[in-house]
């Protein structure tokens, strides 16, 4: 079974249908890239998944999306679970500006009660710092606000954020658009080692990341689904014409 | 220098000079309080009995000061906690109907005359009970400060990233946490700045008083139920008292007053002046 099944799944904001029918399977231990020119919903879709998108009241959803066989979407479940299996990160680095390094990590278990003692949510914090690659580097500074850090080491420590909620996925929205190069490509070679216990999808606007980090690829254009496949595959051989244009750079 | 260029120094030399007029009144009215005031103020002034109208010691205005302690902190405690979770909701389900009537009608609460909400609450807390009380007054004063703490508070949440909301849900919170605790903490300046403007307005404020509390003179605080007394009320009867020893306890009280309200507002700078993302 995939880690993430989407059936029927559409999205609109007021009257414009930003999701049309997706169909969708994501499987364990891989990056999956979701890419498309901007617009085109991918970030809508990626928010549909762990049911962010209701924070936006003029978002309208229906379908399916279901992780390891639940229905996130059932109305029997807890939407805080829901988005307790998806960590988050977001296009604009988004640690919270007051709190320190340390409670930007401790915050969500905390609060959500996944931790026993003070000494377990130590250890949960350095382990997610560490799996984040940010521990060496902030060890001696953990009460220090996160806004001291650089917009790379941010995007790590959101990253940190998210691992310390052990997510069954990780969504990310464009984790490299607002970072220079080399910050950029440090991202990404987390993500990579991060494919060894995790399911990661990314949003990206750019086909050569895609084409650079993921193992599956998917083409969204205009709101629907065109193509998806092995990344190997889709870049090499596109079966669809536009999905061709893309990735060559004439569209998006 | 050419045309242009004089017509520049000219404008910047008027509108420079309007704007120092119009800060004028401020220092005059600081200068004039304080010249007037300060020189009976005393320890003994904040504590004691105000004095006969005639003979007797300089007294104090001791009541006045306790009485208006306690409205103060009693309006901001009701006033407060309404107007915090009204200018939440006005802040975060700003799409509703019933948000976007409510802000309306709290503006137009801003406007309003306060002797009008004074006479409100006479008629619902003191014509009843017959007698004037202590609780009218805060009731009173709560009305009138709902509507700046709920609009500040709403500007105070409305002004939090959007993408901090997003991470805070992310996270798996419930409403409750990511409102009171985690965006709160982002807010909180805002909040406080909010909720001084509150105190400071309900410490000003005379004419809610008028037709609710009374005013006592030999009692500090007899229950909610009974009279009270404020500052700003013992200012309006003694400065109205043909007796110069009253006007000189008004003058006083008129510094003590004016103190308190600028304690809270530089605070409040403070508070604001630290606000950084």
């Amino acid at each position: 079974m995939s880690l993430v099944e989407i059936s029927n799944l559409n999205a609109w904001y007021g009257d414009k249908h930003v999701l049309k029918n997706i169909n969708l399977e994501i499987p364990r231990n891989i990056i999956f890239a979701i890419m498309g020119p901007s617009g085109c919903g991918k970030s809508t879709l990626l928010r549909a998944m762990n049911r962010l998108l209701e924070l936006n009241p003029n978002a309208k959803v229906s379908g399916q999306v279901k992780i390891d066989g639940i229905d996130v979407y059932s109305d029997k479940i807890d939407i805080t679970w829901v988005r307790r299996q998806f960590g988050m990160v977001f296009q604009i680095p988004n640690p919270f500006p007051h709190l320190s390094i340390y409670d930007n990590v401790a915050i969500g278990p905390r609060m959500n009660g996944l931790v026993k003692n003070k000494s377990e949510l130590d250890q949960l914090v350095k382990w997610a710092l560490e799996k984040a690659y940010l521990w060496d580097e902030v060890k001696n500074d953990l009460k220090k606000p996160a806004s001291m850090l650089s917009g790379g080491q941010q995007q790590r420590l959101c990253i940190a954020r998210a691992l310390a909620l052990k997510p069954k996925i990780i969504l990310m929205d464009e984790p490299t658009a607002n970072l220079d190069p080399v910050a950029a490509s440090k991202i990404e070679e987390l993500m990579l080692e991060l494919k060894e216990d995790y399911t990661i999808v990314i949003v990206t606007h750019n086909p050569q990341q895609a084409a650079r980090v993921s193992d599956y690829v998917a083409f969204l254009y205009m709101g629907e689904l065109i193509e998806v496949g092995e990344t190997s595959q889709v870049f090499t051989r596109p079966v669809h014409k536009l999905t061709e244009r893309y990735v060559v750079g004439k569209i998006g | 220098m050419n045309r242009r260029r004089l017509e520049e120094k000219i404008m910047l030399g008027v509108i420079s000079l309007l704007a120092i007029i119009s800060a004028i009144p401020i220092f005059a009215i600081i200068i004039n309080i304080y010249s007037e005031g300060l020189k009976y103020v005393s320890l003994s002034f904040l504590i004691d009995f105000p004095p006969p109208p005639i003979s007797g010691g300089a007294g104090g205005i001791g009541p006045a000061l306790v009485g208006s302690l306690i409205l103060i902190g009693l309006a901001t405690v009701i006033g407060g906690a309404i107007g915090f979770f009204t200018g939440l909701y006005l802040s975060e389900y700003s799409h509703t109907k019933l948000a976007q009537y409510t802000q309306m009608f709290l503006q137009i609460m801003v406007e309003f005359p306060t002797i009008i909400i004074g006479l409100f609450a006479y008629s619902v807390l003191v014509a009843p009970l017959k007698r004037f009380n202590a609780f009218a007054g805060a009731f009173a004063l709560s009305i009138v400060i709902i509507p700046y703490i709920a609009l500040n508070v709403r500007e105070a949440y409305k002004s939090i990233p959007y993408t901090l909301k997003e991470a805070a849900f992310s996270l798996g919170l419930s409403y409750p946490k990511v409102y009171l605790r985690v965006l709160l903490s982002t807010a909180k300046r805002g909040v406080l700045t909010a909720l001084l403007i509150g105190m400071a307005k309900a410490g000003g404020e005379t004419a809610p008083l008028l037709l609710t509390i009374l005013g006592t003179t030999f009692t500090y605080f007899e229950g909610l139920d009974q009279p009270i007394n404020a500052i700003p009320l013992l200012i309006y009867n003694f400065a109205l008292s043909p007796y110069e020893r009253w006007h000189q306890v008004a003058w006083g009280a008129s510094a003590v007053l004016l103190t308190i309200i600028l304690t809270i507002f530089i605070i409040s700078r403070l508070v604001v002046k630290e606000v950084k993302i």
